[in-house]
């Protein structure tokens, strides 16, 4: 630690700073959550006693939203099972490429820079000349893409544990490429393997824009939530939106926990 | 055994050429097509018409006002983003820092289209802030103009796109050598005569980084505008949306074309500028 940093007015515009972007990110779906447990119609904070799932119960019966929830899980875990699967792939041949690593990792991340409804709408225009129907592999195949740059430099990240002197070591054994892959690597990342699937996974099923030219006749949630709210929110859109957000936060902070004490398991 | 780096790789690069770039690269051609009305699509002749037709209808204003607005954007991003950088790097201790960082990942799995309609209850003639400006007195009347303006978009953007910039500058600080900043105090430079001469310099590629990753995710953005915008608000991607419902189809590639190159040009340059991929080899927790 720097000492010049340690003057106290510095540290507390630091800080400032810190809690102000932190504010901006976290207290409007926060706010979101607690008005959804608001039974008036205003949105507002509810008071302590007035606290209730009412539009939480008034959820079941939006059908609408819940087989537009169902589509997503679907389109989600199809895009999940393929990136993990792509980015594990990607990440062992990055691992190889030597003086091609910085070239193979930026073609990777590119999609990501993508405009999401020119991706879209690129994508639509191909499969409508092929003859492809839009039906949920045409939505994945968006989401893929956007999915795909994450769970790579989540898998890449997860490749510190594996030292070249584990691999080293097996093939002196004997190992061949495949032992080693499967007897060291594979274990060593498998939090990795874990966070990107569930990073992809919520990455789809909160993605909106790239759905849009690509939907069949079953809308995505985010496409379906985006019309209710656009057409004089009914609060069981926040009941929805809280959840989801709820839901997503939970992940992440089961994904980063885990990797904290896998952590602490290696450096012991 | 030789290691199979190339094959390994060759899945990826064919998903990620054929949906990626394919159809980037078919766009590109077919915008130099001729609109065909009686079919509703394009025939192979050359036309400049829907780049022509980017100048009229104050399309090309557009362009620039996205590109403006993910250049403030991306500014306030790198101007609260860095302090939050360095809170993580320099001060915080190993458990607060951890919990930071995990704090600036969630938003990125978290639904933007969520919280960009959640500013409409924060913002709103009946939000967060109208009640406490007129609790505390400031205002008889709600402000208006706090939703559905320029000012909702921006404000939108910036809590979308924080989390962009933060990992690329946290990067750079950990590349900093602490003994540089240490000498350049044992030779008597106070705070900002270090900040200015030895930390912004070094980390000047993290900066540059974050900055690029918000530009280029604002300026692609449309959610934000779509929740919070003005009636007559509109971003590139609206306006692609809204040509492609008159099927206006070489308009809509013409569009998507500049972009793409105005946007992959910045990230070309950036790349050899600053060697961005450099900035992510190494990364750990």
């Amino acid at each position: 630690m720097v000492a010049s940093f340690e003057s106290r007015p510095l540290k507390v515009a630091i800080w400032l700073m810190t809690a102000i972007g932190l504010a901006i990110i976290y207290v409007p779906p926060l706010y979101l959550v607690a008005v959804s447990f608001n039974p008036a119609l205003q949105p507002a904070l509810p008071r302590l006693s007035d606290i209730s799932l009412t539009w939480y119960v008034a959820l079941a019966k939006e059908r609408t939203l819940i087989s537009a929830l169902q589509e997503s899980l679907l389109i989600a875990t199809i895009t999940a099972l393929v990136a993990t699967g792509l980015a594990l792939l990607s990440a062992l041949a990055y691992m190889d490429l030597g003086k091609w690593r910085s070239r193979w990792f930026m073609f990777v991340l590119l999609p990501m820079f993508v405009p999401g409804i020119i991706q879209g709408l690129s994508l639509s225009v191909i499969f409508g000349r092929i003859g492809l129907k839009p039906f949920w592999g045409t939505v994945a195949a968006s989401h893929l893409l956007w999915a795909l740059p994450f769970a790579f430099t989540v898998i890449l990240t997860s490749m510190a544990a594996v030292r070249r002197s584990y691999l080293l070591a097996a093939s002196d054994l004997g190992a061949s490429w495949w032992r080693q892959l499967v007897d060291v690597t594979l274990p060593l990342i498998k939090p990795g393997l874990v966070a990107a699937f569930i990073f992809s996974f919520l990455l789809s099923l909160n993605e909106f824009g790239r759905a849009f030219y690509l939907v069949g006749r079953q809308n995505t949630l985010p496409l379906a939530m985006f019309g209710k709210m656009n057409s004089g929110a009914s609060p069981t859109i926040y009941a929805l939106s809280g959840s989801i957000f709820l839901a997503s936060i939970l992940a992440v902070a089961f994904v980063l926990l885990a990797a904290r004490s896998n952590d602490r398991k290696l450096r012991r | 055994m030789k290691s199979p780096g190339f094959l390994l790789a060759l899945p990826t690069a064919l998903i990620v050429l054929l949906l990626g770039f394919v159809p980037l690269i078919v766009i590109l051609v077919w915008s130099f097509w001729t609109w065909d009305p009686a079919t509703y699509w394009i025939r192979p002749e050359f036309s400049l018409a829907g780049y022509e037709a980017i100048l009229e209808a104050g399309r090309w204003s557009v362009i620039l006002g996205s590109l403006g607005k993910a250049f403030l954007t991306a500014t306030i991003c790198v101007a609260i983003g860095y302090p939050a950088a360095m809170a993580v790097h320099f001060l915080a201790s190993r458990r607060t820092a951890l919990l930071l960082m995990a704090l600036f990942t969630i938003p990125f799995f978290t639904s933007y289209m969520i919280r960009a309609f959640s500013w409409r209850l924060v913002l709103g003639r009946n939000g967060l802030i109208n009640g406490w400006l007129m609790d505390v007195g400031i205002v008889d009347q709600p402000l208006d103009w706090l939703l559905f303006s320029n000012f909702a978009v921006n404000v939108g953007l910036v809590a979308s796109y924080l989390p962009f910039v933060i990992f690329p500058l946290i990067l750079s600080m950990q590349r900093v050598e602490p003994s540089l900043l240490a000498a350049s105090q044992d030779l008597g430079a106070g705070f900002w005569r270090t900040f200015r001469s030895v930390l912004l310099p070094l980390t000047q590629a993290g900066i540059f980084a974050g900055f690029l990753f918000v530009f280029v995710m604002a300026a692609g953005s449309a959610t934000e505008v779509q929740m919070l915008g003005g009636a007559a608000a509109s971003m590139i991607s609206v306006m692609i949306n809204d040509v492609m419902r008159v099927v206006n189809f070489p308009l809509a590639f013409a569009i998507s074309t500049v972009v793409m190159i105005i946007l992959f040009g910045l990230i070309y340059i950036g790349n050899r500028l600053f060697k961005l991929t450099r900035l992510f080899e190494g990364f750990t927790w």
